[in-house]
This record gives C-alpha cells, structure tokens and sequence, in this order.
C-alpha cells in the first residue's frame, strides 16, 4: 500500500460517497463492475460471530464457489457499521435493532438475510449479589452494550413488566427504589465494571457472561433464551446492492452460513475449541471459558426448563413474528437520541422492507428444511408462536 | 545539563519501585485478587512468556512500523509546512487558528472518516498516526525557525540573499534540531493512537494484545504489553535523542 495509491483512492471513494449523498443510497459504482467480487465478512470478538467464523474456517464458502477474505475482528458495532457502509465489509452480523435503526433512521438500503443465532446473551450479576430476579434490580445500576441492542430491549422489557421504570441518567444521580439506570458500557469493560462494583448487573452477549462466570464466579440472573425462548439477537446482515446485483453469491453464502449453523448445532464442542486462541484463534479466548458457551445451562439455572433452549442456539430463519415483535418493542424502549422515526414505523411493513428470506428458504429447502432445526409446523413451517415470559 | 546513565538508571529503579509499591497497596487486598495481574510478579512472567512467542514478535514489527510509517508521512508533510508557516509571517497569520483548531480534536475521532476515505484497515490506522502527529510537528518546527537569531537574517539580507537562499543556508540548519526535538514528540503521541488505532480491523500489533488482554480479564499479559511498549518507546527515543545530538550546532 503506498501513499499514492491511498490518495488516488480518496479522491475516487470521496467522489463515490458525494454521489452517494445526494441519492441517499451507498453504493460504490467502481465495485459492482469488478468480475469477482470477494466476500467480505467482518465480525466482533463474541460468539454471535460463530456461524460466519465456522463457515469460514471449514470452507463452506469456497465450497460454493466463492471467493472469500478472511474475516476480519473489529472492537465496536460503531467501527463494525462504519466499516459496513464504507464497503469494507459486504456480509456481517449485527444485532438486530441496528439494521432497524440503519434502514429506518439513517435510510441506509441494508436487508436481514437470516438470523445468524439464537438467544447467545445473559443478564449476569456478581456472585454474592442478592439479585434473583428482574424485581430486585430496583435501584440498580445496570450495564447495556449498546442503545439499539436486542440486550438493551431486552433488560427494558424485564424491567417494565416487574414495574420498574427503566431512566438514563449520570451515574452519581439519585434512583428511586423502583427506578432502574440503565448506561452504555462496552462489553470488555464489563466483568471488571461489575468486579469493581462500579455496577450491579449487565447483559450482554457471551463470552462475556461465562469470562465472568469463568475469572470471578458471577452468577448468571438469567439467561435471555429463559426470557424469550429462541430469540434471535445477531443476524445476518448485507447491502440491498448486493442482493441486486449479486443475487447468485448471495445465495451461496447464505447456503454456506445455514450449513455451518448445522454444524455448530452437532458440533459444539469443537465449535468451542475451533474460535478458542488454542484451536483458529478467531476470538481471544482459552477454549475452557468458550465451552460454557456451547454447553447447555443445568436445569437449576433455569427458570424454563421445559423450553430446552440452548444457551446459544443455531435456527437460520427469520420468523416475521419476532421482526414484528422486536419493532414494536423497540417503540417501547429508552434510548438516548431521536426515535421519532419509530413512532410511525408499521411492524408489519418494516419487517417486510428489512428483511429478504428468499435466499434462506431456498437454503433450508436444499438442507431439508426448518426441521433440520428442530422446528416442525406441518400446516404453517415457516411460522412460529414467540414465547416472552419475565419472572 | 546531562548527568549522567547513573542517575537514569536510578530514576528507572525508583519508578518500578513506586509501580511495586502502588499495585501491592491496591491489588494485593483480597477484594482486589482479580486485578493482581498488574503486580510484578504475574507481569514479569507473562512479559518471559511473550518474549518467546512469535506472535508478540510479529505484533512488535507491526507495530513499529504503523508507527515509523505514521510518524514518516506526518514528517513528509508536516516539516516543509512548519519551515514555511515559521518563515512567512503572513502563512502563520493564516495557518495558525486552523493549526490550533485541529490539534485540540482528539485523532480517534477521525476514524469514521479513516474508515470511509481509506481502502485498508492498515492505512486507516496509518492516518490516525498522521493526525494525531502532524500538528506537534508543524508547531515544533515553525518555533525553530522563528528563535533564529534576526541578525543573521538582516546579514544575508544585507549580501542579497533571496528567500530560498535564506532557508536553505540559515533556516533549514538552524532548525534541524527542532525538528528532531518535534519527531520526539511525535513520537509518544503515535504510541498513544496506536492502542485504540489497532481497534480497526488489524490482526496483529502491541495495541491489539492489549485489547486482547482486555477482552480476556488478562491483566498480566496486559501489564507485560505496557511495559513492552514503554521498553520501545524509550529506546527509539534514545535514538532520537543520538541523532539530535549529531545535529546540535549550537
């Protein structure tokens, strides 16, 4: 990379992002034309990456036909969305109230793809903590990874239906026994936050929970798939360019992250050891604390037993049930900043606007479809009744 | 006034007692037993352990080189402008709100634009560096060429030197050691950026095991990656420090 060639580049891509602007769409003419255009997946170091990491690792990209870059770790969803819309990235996983936000709010053309994973996240306290229920996290003081995060819809849903009031607030401010402060901490800064007692809960995705679980004992008050049974939280995300120009490649990445979620599903330990720094090394993590992960929660540690969930799970498709719970629950949620735009957004349209399932139903039907992921619905397959119950 | 590595290797011993001292007060008590991969003890092994280790040398030339290429590029640019802004008047009357407006902004919030305007994760970083080392350069340089003495200036003047002249023979030498003094500086502010620079999409560099370290509550490695990168910084610094004084004709 020499000097010249990046400045030669800014001129062109500022050109690009000028033209860009002016019809609100991001796409980067130069690139659509190129004869093979590389998959670029990016990722965050958590285990919502898995089914991206996986079909990587074992090839199922290039089993396609695809050519694809290594995928790339970046620290932050703010560097992960900022990488996406500047075309460093063409295929990631984002929680899911982030393409809410980027396609309604900012009119970014982004679409869901598929759910990448199921449930994956815990609202984790310390051990000696008297917290065991949503009830006892009045006047608390409660860690979120991120404003639009199915987490922070999540603890708000909790909180709302125990009657507390969720607030945002500096942290020296005073609380009401029934009021909950909620603020943005990033995930790493987690565990050591609630260890240095400077919060009383977070949730967050794992590893974070089980690092904690793993260094200082914390407890896990609940896990998020025991709130919201198979609950998607990071989904499979693209440019709706690339679905346009590229419906072909498209497809054979979805083919390629759907196979790999089955896998993941049979696999988990070696999905464990093969993240782990001592198998590929994708996360930092020891293969101990990522076993937690991909081993499922004992009985005691469940509020729902009987749902079976697992503490992450794998189901690719995205039920328009929980699309249209997730908007109307975000209308709902306190956030900080302009949600006028949630106010008149139609559940029903925007789930039809954000997300494409083409390309997923054509991969399940090609792997056998749903019951390949333990969902039978013989009349209506591709529905599904959400279970949400907050104790 | 120079006295001497005795009494530096003495200020070096009273800091790492001063860091024995501090982390044995706060992380040796029992509430505290997590942290105590800050102390000595854990961090001088983990620096062991990461010395043999490949991936801690190739983070090391990683490193290094977003730093010297950073710090190399800011220099290409930011010498000749402080030489000009530090010789012209009317160009440090102009540059000189738009200088300071720019070196008050913190460089990591350029990123979204590194992000946007550069191909590579890699020379987003490299414009971080750029950013955040431009501005002491120019100023450094720009306050050398103005301490020159003006006789010498009226005595060229007076043989009828022109401008290039004027900077060739007596600002350019005249400043050489400013300008080093301000790549010095530059230097512990790149050091600085690096940690959150290597946030972007890099795989390897001593700002991303620290980030590494954070993700994984592994305050040892952590601590070893610190004093990694203090052990560097002084040692390029006491280059620098040679090379200026190759150059102090004064």
């Amino acid at each position: 990379m020499t000097f010249l060639h990046s400045r030669r580049h800014f001129i062109k891509t500022t050109a690009a992002a000028a033209g860009a602007a002016v019809c609100r769409s991001l796409s980067f003419p130069g690139r659509v034309l190129s004869a093979q255009e590389p998959l670029k997946l990016g990722y965050l170091p958590i285990t919502d990456a898995t089914p991206l990491l996986v079909a990587y690792e074992l090839g199922y990209f290039a089993h396609e036909g695809l050519t694809v870059e290594r995928p790339v770790m970046v620290r932050s969803w703010k560097i992960l969305t900022e990488s996406f819309l500047a075309g460093k990235f063409n295929l990631t996983h984002m929680l899911f109230p982030i393409p809410v936000w980027m396609r309604f709010k900012q009119k970014i053309p982004v679409k869901v793809l598929a759910w990448d994973h199921t449930n994956g996240s815990a609202v984790t306290v310390r051990g000696d903590s008297k917290i065991n229920t949503f009830k006892d996290l009045g006047g608390t003081q409660v860690a979120v990874p991120s404003w639009y995060s199915m987490h922070n819809l999540i603890m708000q849903l909790g909180l709302t239906t125990q009657g507390l009031t969720p607030v945002i607030r500096p942290q020296s401010a005073a609380l009401a026994p029934h009021e909950v402060n909620l603020f943005i901490l990033p995930p790493p800064d987690m565990p050591a936050a609630l260890l240095g007692r400077k919060i009383n809960a977070f949730i967050v995705a794992d590893p974070f929970n089980a690092l904690a679980q793993e260094k200082f004992k914390a407890r896990i008050m609940r896990y998020s798939g025991d709130i919201w049974k198979n609950h998607p939280c990071c989904v499979i995300v693209t440019h709706d360019r690339l679905i346009q120009h590229r419906p072909a490649m498209v497809q054979k990445a979805v083919n390629a992250i759907v196979r790999a979620q089955t896998w993941c599903k049979a696999n988990p330990r070696e999905t464990a050891h093969l993240l782990s720094r001592d198998g590929a090394g994708y996360l930092p993590l020891p293969e101990t604390v990522l076993n937690r992960v991909f081993t499922p929660p004992d009985a005691e540690e469940l509020v729902h037993p009987h749902w079976d969930v697992a503490r992450i799970g794998f189901q690719p498709f995205p039920f328009p049930s929980a699309t249209r719970f997730i908007v109307d629950q975000m209308k709902q949620t306190r956030v900080e900043g302009d949600t006028a735009f949630l106010a008149d957004l139609d559940a029903g349209r925007a789930t039809q606007q954000l997300v494409d399932d083409t390309f997923v139903r054509q991969a399940l039907d090609e792997m056998g479809g749903l019951a390949t992921f333990g969902h039978s619905n013989l009349e209506k397959p591709f529905t599904r009744e959400e279970s949400v119950e907050i104790n | 006034m120079r006295l001497g590595w005795k009494f530096e290797l003495l200020g070096l011993l009273l800091f790492a007692l001063a860091w024995v001292a501090v982390t044995h007060l706060f992380f040796s008590q029992p509430q505290h037993a997590h942290f105590k991969g800050f102390l000595p003890g854990p961090t001088l092994a983990a620096l062991g352990d990461a010395f043999q280790s490949s991936r801690f040398w190739l983070s090391v030339f990683a490193s290094l080189k977003r730093i010297i290429i950073g710090i190399f590029l800011a220099a290409l640019m930011g010498l000749p402008l402080g030489i000009l802004i530090g010789f012209f008047p009317l160009l440090r009357g102009l540059s000189y709100s738009a200088i300071q407006f720019v070196r008050m902004i913190s460089p990591l919030s350029w990123m979204p634009i590194a992000l946007l305007i550069f191909t590579t994760f890699e020379s987003a970083v490299y414009f971080l560096i750029v950013m955040a080392t431009i501005c002491p350069i120019i100023l450094n340089t720009a306050m050398g060429v103005t301490s020159i003495n003006s006789q010498w200036i009226k005595m060229a003047l007076n043989q009828g030197a022109n401008n290039t002249q004027l900077i060739r023979t007596i600002v350019i030498p005249h400043s050489v050691p400013h300008m080093i003094t301000s790549l010095r500086l530059a230097l512990g502010v790149a050091w600085i950026v690096l940690v959150p620079a290597e946030f972007l999409g890099v795989s390897s560099g001593l700002g991303y095991l620290i980030n590494d370290a954070r993700d994984t509550m592994e305050y040892d490695r952590l601590m070893a990656m610190i004093i990694a990168i203090g052990i560097l910084g002084f040692v390029l610094d006491r280059m620098f420090q040679k090379l200026q004084q190759m150059f102090s004709w004064s």
